[in-house]
C-alpha cells in the first residue's frame, strides 16, 4: 500500500481505496478536507513525509490473539501480547473520534483500525506499555484509548522496541480521556535508530474538570518521527507537557502541538529541551490557544535548543493564540551552542572533552529528567539519555584531539 | 619545573603576549605584578590551553615537554591548576559530581584507584572545614549563585583535592573580604610542599603580605621587564609599575 494514494481524493474515492463503510464518512470527510500531508501542509512542512507515504509498504492482517497475563501492558505491532491482572485491556468500537482535530493521520489512523485498543485504568495505578515492532517494511497503523477513573490518579510509563522493523513506517496514537478530579501522568522514552522503524503518533487528550496531566516525551535517537498533539482543557484542568529531544545523525523528529484552553481557570505549562546533533533536524511546532470562554487562564510555553554541530537545524515555533483580556501568559525560543567557557572550566580540570560535553549536555537536559517524581522512571530514563549519548559520540572518541 | 620561552600569544588579531620569558622553580612562589592590560591574565591562559588564545611563537617547556602539544585537560591532569579570576557558574552541573569526576580522571592518569562516593565524601568532609565552607555548597550546581567570596573558596578546595603540581592564582584576592582572604590564604599556604610550584597574579600587594613569593616579576607590555625579590613589593607600592624599566635592554 501507498499512502500517496490517497491525496487528492474526494469521500467516495477515500472510502473505496480505504475499504471502509458508509458509517465512517464523517472522518473521510475530515480526511479529505485537510488533506494527505505534503510539503504545502503547514504541520507537515518541517517533516519529511513524502519520502515515508510514497513508499510501498506490506500491511499487516489483524488477528487478535489470546491476551497472556504479565507485568505490562506489550503491543506487538499492533496486537495486544499481554496485560497486567487489574487493567482492562480489550479491543472495541470508539465512537468519540475528535471532529476538529487539525491533523489528517489522525483520521487516517482511526480509518485504517477496525477497532481501538481501550486501556482502562482502574484506581490509582501504574503501568507500563511497552510496543514493539517486529515487521519489516509494514505500516503498521493502530489506536489507542485509554480512560482513567475520576478522582483517581494514575500512571503510564511508555517505552518501544524495534529493533527488526526495518523500513517500517508506525501510525499510532492515542486518545486520552482524563477524567474529572483525577490526574494523569503519561511518561514516553522511546530511543530510535536509524535503519530501524519511522513513525507518526496522533494523539488527542481530553482534560476534564478540574483533573490534571502530564505529558512527558524523552525522544532520542537517529531516526525519524513526528508527534502531533492536540490537548483540551476544560475548567480549572491543568496539563503539564514536557519534551526532551536528542537526537543526532540524519534524525528528524519534534513535536507539533495545540493546547487548547477550552474553560475559565485552565492552566497549562509547556517546555521543551532540544538537543541536536550531525545533521539532526528537530521540531517544536506549538501553539497554545486561549479561546473566549477561558478568561483567567494561565499559559506558560517555552523552548530551549541546543545545537551541536554545524549542520543542525532547529526550527521552534512557539505560538499564543488568545481570545480573552483575562489571563496570563508567556512564551518564548532560545537556540544557541555549549558554552566554550564552561566547556573550558572543566576540561581545565582535567576531565575530557567529551566528558565535559556529556556533564553540561546532561545538566540541560537535567532539569526535565529530574522533574519525573518516581526515580526509577527518572533512572531508567538517564540510562537511555546516556545511552543516546555515547552512541553520537563513539565515533567521536576516537578521534584525536585537535581533530574534535 | 616550567620553562617560558620567548611566549608571543595574540587574542584576536592583538598581540598581547610579544617574547615573554619566565622559568618557575620547583617549590617556590613567584608573583606576577603589573598593571591593567599587561597580558597577566593572557599568561595563565596560555599556560592552561585556553581556547580564546592563538600562540604565534615560543614553547612553554613542562616536565621536558611541550605544554602547546597537549589539551586543556592533559595539561590538568600532568598537574596544572588555575584558579580562575571568575569562575564561570554551570547550572545542572552538581559540585560533588564535578569534583569527583575531576579527581577520578586524575587519578585514572595516575594509575591510582578510583575513589568511591563515600571515600570522596570523606576527603570533602575535611577540606570544607579546613576553608570554613559549609557542606551544602558541594551538593549545589557548581559556582551557580555562589558569591564571589564562595567562588573563590570553591577554586581553593579544588585545587586542595586536585593537588597540582603547578598553581596559578589569577588574581585570587580580588573581591575577597580579610576573613576570606585569610581563609583562602591558608588553603594556599596548606599547599607548598617544598615541590609545588605557585605563580600569582595579582595586581596589589595585600595578598603577598599572606603569600609570601620568593620572586617578584613585573609583567609590562606583554613582557617580564624585571625579576627580584620580595623587597620589590615596597617600591613598586611607592613608586607604581611606572618606574619599573625593562632591565633586559
Amino acid at each position: 500500500m501507498k499512502l500517496t494514494a490517497l491525496q487528492d481524493k474526494n469521500v467516495d474515492e477515500l472510502r473505496m481505496l480505504l475499504g471502509v463503510d458508509a458509517k465512517k464518512d464523517l472522518l473521510l470527510k475530515k480526511l479529505s478536507e485537510l488533506g494527505m500531508p505534503e510539503i504545502k501542509n503547514e504541520i507537515y512542512r518541517y517533516f519529511d513525509t513524502q519520502s515515508l507515504l510514497e513508499k510501498q509498504y506490506d500491511r499487516i492482517r489483524f488477528v487478535p490473539k489470546k491476551i497472556e497475563e504479565s507485568d505490562k501492558i506489550e503491543i506487538v505491532d499492533g496486537i495486544i501480547k499481554t496485560a497486567p491482572k487489574g487493567i482492562r485491556v480489550y479491543y472495541g468500537e470508539y465512537k468519540e473520534v475528535d471532529t476538529a482535530h487539525f491533523d489528517p493521520l489522525y483520521y487516517l489512523g482511526h480509518l485504517l483500525v477496525s477497532s481501538v485498543i481501550i486501556i482502562e485504568l482502574d484506581g490509582d495505578v501504574e503501568t507500563e506499555i511497552l510496543h514493539r515492532f517486529t515487521q519489516p517494511d509494514t505500516l503498521i497503523a493502530y489506536r489507542l484509548v485509554i480512560k482513567n477513573q475520576a478522582n483517581r490518579h494514575a500512571t503510564v510509563y511508555e517505552t518501544f522496541e524495534g529493533a527488526h522493523a526495518e523500513g517500517s513506517l508506525v501510525l499510532y496514537g492515542y486518545d486520552m480521556h482524563i477524567a474529572k478530579d483525577s490526574s494523569l501522568r503519561f511518561l514516553k522514552n522511546q530511543t530510535m535508530h536509524n535503519r530501524e522503524y519511522s513513525m507518526i503518533a496522533s494523539h488527542k487528550i481530553s482534560v476534564q474538570k478540574q483533573a490534571n496531566m502530564v505529558y512527558k516525551s524523552f525522544d532520542f535517537g537517529d531516526a525519524s518521527a513526528l508527534t502531533l498533539l492536540k490537548a483540551e482543557l476544560d475548567r480549572f484542568a491543568h496539563i503539564e507537557a514536557g519534551h526532551l529531544l536528542y537526537i543526532a545523525g540524519h534524525a528528524k523528529r519534534g513535536i507539533v502541538s495545540q493546547i487548547i484552553h477550552k474553560d475559565e481557570h485552565t492552566t497549562s505549562h509547556q517546555e521543551a529541551k532540544n538537543i541536536l546533533d550531525d545533521n539532526a533536524r528537530g521540531i517544536f511546532d506549538a501553539l497554545v490557544k486561549v479561546e473566549p470562554s477561558a478568561k483567567y487562564t494561565k499559559a506558560y510555553q517555552n523552548s530551549k535548543s541546543i545545537l551541536l554541530a554545524e549542520n543542525t537545524y532547529m526550527i521552534a515555533k512557539p505560538q499564543l493564540e488568545i481570545y480573552v483580556d483575562e489571563l496570563e501568559a508567556s512564551h518564548g525560543a532560545t537556540m544557541g551552542q555549549l558554552d566554550k567557557r564552561q566547556l573550558f572550566y572543566l576540561q581545565s580540570r582535567g576531565i575530557s572533552q567529551t566528558d565535559a560535553r556529556k556533564m553540561l549536555v546532561m545538566a540541560f537536559a537535567n532539569t526535565l529528567i529530574e522533574k519525573i517524581k518516581d526515580a526509577r522512571h527518572q533512572e531508567r530514563i538517564k540510562t537511555s539519555f546516556e545511552a543516546a549519548f555515547h552512541a553520537s559520540n563513539k565515533a567521536e572518541e576516537h578521534l584525536p584531539t585537535l581533530l574534535r | 619545573m616550567m620553562k617560558i620561552e620567548n611566549l608571543k600569544a595574540n587574542i584576536g588579531s592583538k598581540e598581547i603576549l610579544k617574547g615573554l620569558n619566565l622559568v618557575l622553580e620547583e617549590g617556590k612562589v613567584h608573583a606576577i605584578m603589573g598593571p591593567n592590560g599587561a597580558g597577566k591574565s593572557t599568561l595563565s591562559k596560555a599556560v592552561t590551553g585556553h581556547y580564546e588564545i592563538e600562540i604565534t611563537g615560543g614553547d612553554i617547556v613542562y616536565k621536558n615537554r611541550s605544554l602547546l602539544e597537549m589539551s586543556p585537560e592533559e595539561r590538568a591532569l600532568e598537574g596544572i591548576f588555575l584558579s580562575f579570576q571568575n569562575p564561570v557558574e554551570i547550572p545542572g552541573v552538581n559540585n560533588a559530581y564535578f569534583l569527583r569526576t575531576a579527581l577520578n580522571a586524575k587519578r585514572k592518569h595516575e594509575g591510582k584507584k578510583e575513589l568511591n562516593a563515600a571515600e570522596f565524601l570523606r576527603l570533602m568532609k575535611e577540606h570544607l572545614e579546613s576553608l570554613g565552607m559549609k557542606s551544602d555548597m558541594i551538593s549545589r550546581s557548581l559556582n551557580e549563585g555562589f558569591s564571589g567570596g564562595e567562588k573563590k573558596r570553591n577554586e581553593i578546595l579544588q585545587m586542595l583535592v586536585l593537588e597540582p603540581d603547578v598553581i596559578i592564582l589569577d588574581e585570587i584576592d580580588s573581591g575577597l573580604d580579610i576573613d576570606a582572604l585569610r581563609a583562602v590564604s591558608e588553603g594556599i599556604n596548606k599547599m607548598k610542599n617544598g615541590k609545588r610550584s605557585f605563580l600569582v597574579i595579582t595586581h596589589y600587594s595585600r595578598i603577598l603580605d599572606y603569600i609570601k613569593p620568593d620572586y617578584i616579576h613585573v609583567l609590562k607590555e606583554g613582557k617580564i621587564v624585571k625579576t627580584a625579590g620580595p623587597e620589590l613589593v615596597a617600591q613598586l607600592e611607592a613608586e607604581g609599575y611606572e618606574s619599573i624599566e625593562d632591565e633586559n635592554q
